[in-house]
């Protein structure tokens, strides 16, 4: 169906896939797995026709393919679901599955009447009863998935590719996903699926590859490979060179501690602690409302009810002026827009929170902020042309390395890190998981935010579990394993 | 960013977009008894007419500028093209009644090219539609006073029916704006291309994702904001008699606030027309409420300041971040 060779591609300061070959076969279902910024993501973009490649050949049904703009794609049969999903929040479902392929009347006008019947005859068809009338924006995110597919289901659809589906929806609706793509497996639809849940990748795969740092790693049969080995295929290493080992000594005091703490619209009664030297990963799905939570703590959300005790007093109003005053740290999801300016050099960003440091009556004194962050460059071993170096021109992993860098040296209570590995390389993350355990060393309290479960296994000395809002429960010591997070963060809520 | 759970009760599709409708039209209600207690004449039908009638220029140029917001853009080109538009109405007509048809069309095909212009220049250079048409504004005023620095030409006396005449009592040239809002309306709820303006201000990259044509949704977005324009100009000569090479400066920034006000987010992709003929009416009715209040032209100024503030803090939905 799909056969790709020796694709490369590269942007600036970074190679995101190197000589990648790949076949998908008719009526497979063929899983794609890798760490996060092993290049899954640039390579369905490139099958999608929204990157083009820098070398390689494509090839789709036996003709080669060089498309120029996602339409070209859809109109050969290619249809990729993104993670952050393509959907107009404020137009209908109805709408939304057909857009810019409007069911029109006999005057070319848009026929209203056939766009809701033709809509819901097609999510009959996938097995959804949806509102063919509702507003994308009031939908579930299992349900903005299915108007995804609906879409695919609108042409003729040859390949689908599900970028990271079950990253967002959880139990029964996993089940359910995976009985829709096994029928369209039978009706010869070849499936791409792009997982790094190995569970998942067993249940629904025929066969699978793994991509590891922009390079094709291997591809084999699905019942020729364990997990173990597919394991050891992502990670490039052992787990035990990954993560440093965790430090013996006793707990201190709860730095940290929240007593019914609701945040925004969707946290509800939290009531967690952090102690000094400890380090406690908040587990869940995305859209459990863990970075809500994180927000809420820094004072960057709204708190509607609850409080928030430091060092073991109460904070009266939290606003992150204050939290950063108090000690605290936040080292965000998305390290583009809520991290880092882009466009101004390191030393600015490292002095950013902390502007009064570096002034001289008045003005930034330029040497200081500079010293500073030459000294924080050493420190983290941050790959760059100095203190002055633009950090739009870095790499994911650097860039996180400045973030952390800024936090690290003014943080003496709490750190909060919102997916700290997220979309970075294997050797950045394990210098970023050596800085977390020597923060915690020297009595700061840890908490992180990690859908990786390999991340929170290797580095949790207890992790709490929130779906929809709450804490469903708290494990440490031996309870941490995958199966147990899991069924914390997915399972029907006990009656 | 995930949707919140449990479905709330949809409006219908076509109410949906025109949910800002309620707080325009509360706002003319508010206006009217307001106006009803300063003067018995107030609530006339004449002067409702009066104030009908004074709403045409804000209302043409205003319904161009709704789409190009719909669509996620804004065109600040508006208010330079408007005079362009008049002054080579008039200078060209230049008191001929045989070239008035000719010139009417002409003018109107400016309008149209000037936003194609527009158009494929945000296209084709990758500059926020911003940018561009302000460059585009900034141009075609210097065009306009390198046609004329004063008032130009003249028009036959029978040109004013568009701006003075009426057609079974009711000013023609309102009308003419109100047929066009109501053919825009439709055509914005029937064409495909009227559904992808809406997606495309909705969610840009999205709209990339899905493959519709940037390109043609622009063209005929900025198209029809030109087009609206040239209206707009032909409008103001039948007013003024002549075409004035400033006569259109103010429309840049007030051709938005009518969109505003009729619940059309300026983020794009949602709102529509009518809401906007609805915004434009009520400005002129509050401006004609002050009048009956022997307020001064400034305070009007700072009347509507007011009105629009207040109006938009009503319809923002509250974003949940600080």
């Amino acid at each position: 169906m799909l056969r790709l060779a020796g694709i490369s591609k590269s942007f600036p300061g970074v190679r995101a896939l190197a000589g990648v070959s790949l076949e998908i076969r008719p009526g497979e279902i063929h899983g794609l797995i890798g760490e996060n910024g092993a290049g899954k993501s640039t390579l369905i973009k490139i099958i999608a026709g929204a990157y083009a490649p820098d070398e390689g050949e494509m090839t789709f049904a036996d003709a080669p393919a060089r498309w120029s703009s996602p339409r070209e794609a859809k109109q050969h049969g290619v249809h990729v679901v993104y993670q952050e999903f393509a959907l107009f929040p404020q137009l209908s479902v109805a709408e939304n599955i057909f857009v810019g392929h409007e069911r029109r009347n006999r005057f070319g006008m848009v026929d209203h009447g056939r766009t809701r019947r033709e809509a819901g005859e097609l999510l009959r068809k996938l097995g959804a009863s949806l509102d063919v009338d509702a507003m994308v924006s009031s939908l579930s995110v299992a349900d903005q998935q299915m108007v995804e597919i609906a879409r695919a289901m609108v042409h003729n659809v040859k390949l689908l590719v599900l970028d990271e589906p079950t990253a967002v929806i959880a139990g029964r609706e996993v089940a359910l996903l995976f009985e829709l793509l096994r029928r369209l497996r039978e009706s010869g639809v070849s499936v791409l699926f792009i997982s790094h849940r190995l569970d998942e990748v067993f249940a629904i795969c025929d066969r699978v590859t793994v991509l590891k740092d922009g390079r094709l790693v291997g591809t084999g049969g699905i019942a020729d490979v364990t997990r173990e080995r597919l394991i050891s295929m992502m990670v490039g290493r052992d787990l035990g060179d990954l993560f440093p080992p965790r430090a013996a000594t006793a707990r201190g005091e709860a730095v940290l501690r929240t007593e019914a703490l609701s945040v925004g619209e969707r946290v509800r009664d939290i009531s967690i602690e952090v102690r000094a030297g400890e380090i406690v990963a908040l587990a869940g799905m995305v859209g459990a409302g863990r970075s809500d939570l994180a927000l809420g703590l820094f004072g960057a959300m709204p708190i509607s009810s609850g409080a928030i005790y430091l060092c073991g007093r109460r904070v009266p109003s939290m606003a992150p002026a204050r939290a950063i005053r108090l000690g605290m740290g936040l080292v965000t999801e998305d390290r583009k827009s809520q991290g880092l300016a882009m466009q101004l050099d390191i030393a600015a960003n490292i002095s950013a929170p902390v502007l009064p440091e570096v002034t001289r009556r008045g003005l930034i004194d330029r040497r200081l902020e500079s010293d500073i962050a030459a000294q924080q460059i050493e420190r983290y071993r941050i790959a760059c042309h100095g203190p002055a170096t633009n950090v739009a021109t870095m790499s994911g992993g650097n860039q996180q390395k400045v973030i952390i860098a800024r936090w690290a040296r003014i943080c003496r209570s709490v750190l909060i890190l919102d997916e700290p590995t997220r979309g970075i390389d294997v050797g950045a993350k394990a210098e970023i998981y050596r800085i977390m355990r020597d923060l915690a060393a020297s009595g700061v309290a840890i908490l992180m935010i990690s859908s990786e479960l390999t991340e929170v296994i290797g580095m949790a000395d207890r992790v709490i579990v929130m779906r929809e809002g709450r804490v469903t429960g708290e494990l440490a010591g031996h309870e941490i394993a995958e199966e147990s997070i899991m069924q914390l963060a997915t399972s029907e809520r006990a009656a | 960013m995930s949707a919140a759970v449990g479905a709330r009760r949809q409006l219908p599709p076509w109410l949906r977009n025109n949910a800002g409708l309620a707080g325009v039209l509360a706002l003319i209600g508010a206006v009217s008894v307001a106006g009803a207690v300063a003067s018995d004449r107030f609530l006339s039908f004449n002067n409702f007419l009066n104030v009908f009638e004074q709403t045409t220029d804000l209302a043409l140029v205003s319904i161009g500028q709704t789409l190009t917001i719909l669509s996620g853009g804004i065109d600040l080109s508006v208010g330079s093209l408007i005079s362009l538009t008049s002054c080579l109405t008039s200078g060209l007509i230049n008191n001929n009644p045989d070239r008035v048809m000719g010139v009417v069309i002409a003018v109107l095909a400016l309008g149209i090219l000037v936003g194609f212009i527009n158009a494929g220049l945000v296209v084709a250079l990758r500059v926020h539609p911003l940018i561009v048409t302000l460059g585009m504004g900034a141009a075609l005023q210097g065009v306009t006073l390198l046609y004329t620095l004063g008032p130009v030409g003249r028009v036959p006396r029978g040109f004013n029916f568009l701006a003075y005449g009426r057609v079974d009592g009711l000013p023609f040239g309102a009308v003419i704006a109100v047929l066009l809002c109501v053919l825009i309306a439709l055509l914005l709820r029937y064409l495909p291309l009227g559904r992808q303006i809406y997606a495309l201000g909705d969610d840009a990259s999205s709209a990339r994702l899905v493959g519709l044509r940037r390109t043609r949704i622009l063209m005929l977005v900025y198209g029809a904001s030109g087009f609206c324009c040239a209206a707009t100009g032909l409008y103001l000569v039948a007013r003024f008699g002549v075409g004035q090479p400033y006569t259109g400066v103010n429309y840049t920034l007030a051709s938005i606030t009518p969109v505003v006000l009729g619940g059309t987010l300026l983020s794009g992709g949602k709102g529509g027309v009518i809401g906007t003929l609805l915004g434009a009416f009520l400005i002129a009715l509050l401006n004609n409420l002050l009048n009956f209040m022997d307020v001064s032209k400034h305070y009007q100024l700072v009347a509507q300041a007011v009105i629009i503030i207040l109006a938009v803090s009503v319809y923002v939905e509250r974003r949940r971040t600080v």
